[in-house]
């Protein structure tokens, strides 16, 4: 369509990664992108179509940089604290963020936020030998504790409880 | 300001008031399948609009109407540039739409909702 894009779309939308997942959905205005991500308006428009379609781009790279490669480490943790060690330490700002803000509204992020935990609990339940539902109280705790700022003790004290969990 | 709705397959488009004498056009329909996203962009009215043919640009006042940017056509029709939402489209006359609604989050949804 149209012209040749002026811009490297794959650098543009790691960009936006990091702006949505640090300002979150409804804190960043087309403004922002036009002076963060160094992208004309129209360009931004007619690449992505709408916010909502740079978003979307946007949660998926993020699934793919951050959490695929989580997931793949999960798969060599030997106990609760490793896996909780990994979760917390994964950088998922945007996954949190769009998990509060994006997914009760927005069915396709909904759908990418759950199939993303989905894959968390699963290389957590196969790492250690568990259940799939305790595996998902443990990324559910995980995930909490990130929302409290990771403070160390509380990591420690849970899986100090939970060890051996098998 | 412009009314937005879903009829159908179609997303309609009423222009209100005085507002169609200055755009000349009543009212837009466009095939949901050519209608891409639709943003909230207060800012986009700060940006150079093009060359307006045919229609009206009074600064500060109103921007309605056909303008040119970039080898695109892009329809305006904006007073109050808090309230605009873009349209963006695909295989149509206009390459997007910059409307001012009534309530633009509202309208962003309606669109955004009626495409997924």
């Amino acid at each position: 369509m149209g012209r040749p894009r002026a811009f490297d779309e794959d650098k543009v939308v790691r960009a936006a990664v990091g702006l949505f997942g640090s300002r979150a959905y409804d804190g960043v205005s087309v403004d922002d992108l036009v002076t963060h991500l160094g992208v004309h308006r129209n360009s931004l428009y007619k690449t992505f179509g709408s916010k909502r379609g740079l978003y979307l781009v946007a949660l998926r790279r993020h699934l793919a940089d951050d959490v695929r490669p989580l997931v793949d480490a999960l798969a060599a943790a030997s106990d609760a604290a490793t896996a909780l060690r990994l979760v917390t330490s994964a950088g998922l700002g945007l996954l949190l963020l769009a998990a509060a803000e994006r997914a009760p509204v927005d069915q396709e992020v909904a759908a990418e936020v759950t199939a993303a935990l989905g894959a968390v609990d699963r290389a957590i339940a196969d790492a250690l030998g568990i259940p799939t539902d305790l595996a998902a109280a443990l990324t559910a705790a995980a995930l909490g504790i990130l929302l409290r700022g990771n403070p160390d003790s509380v990591g420690t004290a849970l899986s100090q409880r939970l060890d051996p969990l098998a | 300001m412009a009314l937005v709705r879903i009829d159908g397959d179609d997303l309609v488009v009423v222009i209100e008031g005085l507002d169609k004498i200055w755009a000349l056009k009543s009212s837009l329909t466009i095939p949901l399948a050519n209608v891409r996203g639709a943003t909230a962009d207060p800012g986009i009215a700060a940006d150079p609009k093009g060359i307006r043919a045919p229609g009206a640009r009074v600064p500060g006042v109103i921007t309605a109407g056909t303008f040119h940017l970039d080898g695109e056509k892009v329809f305006w029709d904006v007073k109050d540039p808090s309230k605009t939402v873009v349209v963006e489209l695909a295989d149509e006359r206009y390459a997007r739409l910059v409307l001012q609604v009534d309530d633009p989050r509202a309208t962003v949804a309606l669109v955004e909702n009626a495409l997924s």
